[in-house]
């Protein structure tokens, strides 16, 4: 197995997905976390409801996961028989990568802020979990196309 | 990262704690109750009921109320990420206190059941140690200032009034300050809101007992966004003060509250109005999701609800008829 500069940067592009979109998912599901603790803490019946809410920003971590193990396999790092690459098509992998990593970061903390508004919204009205759950999840849809164009990146790199 | 997020679970407790606060539906079946018992037996259903064993008479309302506003406060302080929020509201519990104590020592005017236990930030042996030594280091600056500025003054004259008009105008001086220091836009306007109201309730009092401008002076509190002074001599009639203020945000307060002194020669409708007027500002805070301002929203919530309460069992204790109860009602948060 030998390493080069294309290499690096394919893994890095792996690291990427992987750290920023985990700690995006960190930040977003701890944001839920502790509103509601707060509001199970007057309410204890809340706990199931406000569970649901919160794994919702946990999708980016996931899709990070996907992005980050995809690279690995195409680079053949798993596995042990490595491609040769160029430069370039090393740094293309990791373009590949940006996408995901960028957005995930951001979403999930978006999306964290939207499930706690709605971790408020059934504090208060707890027959409306439905409609909480829908605006949380409107922001899965920004997750999915990053997703999707870091899949359709790395997917088209021929090596 | 926005700190607002360290809000997160002050919000979420306050959330779950607003839906226990008592709404339009009870509040009208209390004012609707045949006798005061009645009236508080349809507290029974709510945060209160834990007291009501405890209460002799109903007569002793009174004390279920400082109990819940005790409760809160000590509660509210252990969630908020900036203790210094709560602090500003509990601040004038150590004027009042302060008000007191002086009294009571300078005039001999022993009301200790009117004081504040707990709830404020100074201790009261501390203050009821700083007047009778006259030792104000202790205390903080706006209120050291006027503590000394008064018991300076009272070495010539004993005169209660300027009692509360010193500490009156220190505590709102200092209250200032604490919101420059806290950043938020909506305790800001709040704050204004509030001392421009009490600003006219003081120009028109004034104005009723004849008093020289510069007392009026003395008495207007500097830290609104009216300047009566320049707004309104003391001369003209009441009529001029509605004109002017006719296209501010007062103006319906202004307009109603004048005419009904006018006829009945009462502040009760102002207050009213005034009350209503900041429960509306404040209401706002129930659309914003983190930052202190849900918390400031429940603080004033509650201060209102026992208000009303309050109210209510004044007036029935006393066999006021309902319409007449009604008439004082302020509006509710939730």
């Amino acid at each position: 197995m030998e390493f080069t500069i294309g290499l690096a940067a394919a893994i890095m592009g792996a690291a990427l997905a992987v750290g920023l979109a985990c700690a995006g998912s960190a930040i977003g599901i701890g944001i839920v976390g502790q509103t509601a603790a707060g509001v199970v803490s007057e309410d204890p019946d809340k706990f199931g409801p406000t569970l649901l809410l919160q794994s919702l920003p946990g999708t980016q971590g996931i899709y990070g996961l996907l992005i980050g193990f995809l690279i690995l396999q195409r680079t053949g790092v798993l596995g042990g028989n490595i491609v040769e690459m160029t430069v370039h098509q090393g740094f293309a992998v990791l373009f590949a990568a940006l996408p995901i990593a960028i957005v995930g970061l951001f979403s999930a903390i978006a999306q964290g802020k939207a499930a706690a508004a709605g971790v408020l919204l059934i504090a208060k009205r707890p027959e409306e979990l439905g409609k909480g759950i829908i605006y949380a999840v409107m922001v899965e849809t920004y997750a999915v196309l990053a997703l999707l164009m870091s899949i359709m990146i790395l997917f088209n790199i021929q090596f | 990262m926005p700190s607002n997020d360290q809000y997160a679970y002050a919000v979420g407790r306050v959330r779950a704690m607003e839906t226990r606060l008592l709404d339009r539906s009870k509040i009208d079946r209390m004012v609707e109750a045949k006798s005061a018992e009645e009236a508080l037996k349809v507290l029974g259903e709510s945060e209160y009921a834990e007291y009501l064993a405890e209460l002799g008479s109903v007569h002793e309302f009174e004390k279920m109320l400082d109990y819940e506003l005790r409760r809160v406060y000590l509660e509210l302080r252990k969630i908020s990420p900036e203790p210094e929020l709560i602090s500003l509201f509990t601040r004038k519990f150590d004027y009042h206190n302060l008000k007191v104590i002086f009294k009571a020592h300078k005039l001999g005017e022993k009301r200790d059941e009117l004081l504040v236990q707990e709830v404020g930030n100074i201790p009261l042996t501390e203050l009821a140690r700083a007047v009778s030594d006259e030792d104000f280091r202790n205390l903080p600056p706006q209120m050291r200032q006027a503590a000394e500025k008064l018991s300076e003054h009272f070495r010539m004259e004993a005169d209660p009034q300027l009692v509360d008009l010193l500490l009156d105008r220190a505590m709102y001086a200092e209250i200032t300050e604490m919101i420059v220091e806290l950043d938020s836009s909506f305790l800001k306007d709040y704050f204004i809101y509030l001392v421009d109201l009490l600003n006219i309730k003081t120009y028109l009092r004034v104005k009723r007992i004849n008093r020289p401008k510069e007392f009026l002076e003395q008495a207007l509190l500097p830290f609104g966004e009216v300047n009566m002074m320049k707004l309104v001599q003391l001369a003209e009639p009441l009529e001029v003060l509605v004109d002017r203020l006719m296209f501010s945000r007062y103006a319906t307060v202004i307009e109603e509250g004048v005419q009904a002194y006018q006829k009945t020669d009462t502040l009760t409708r102002y207050e009213k109005l005034a009350d209503d007027f900041l429960i509306k500002y404040a209401k706002q805070a129930k659309y914003l999701v983190f930052g202190p301002e849900p918390i400031i929203g429940y603080i004033l919530a509650k201060e209102n609800e026992l208000k009303l309460i309050r109210i209510i069992m004044v007036g029935k204790i006393n066999k006021l008829p309902t319409e007449e109860i009604k008439e004082r009602l302020r509006d509710v948060y939730v």
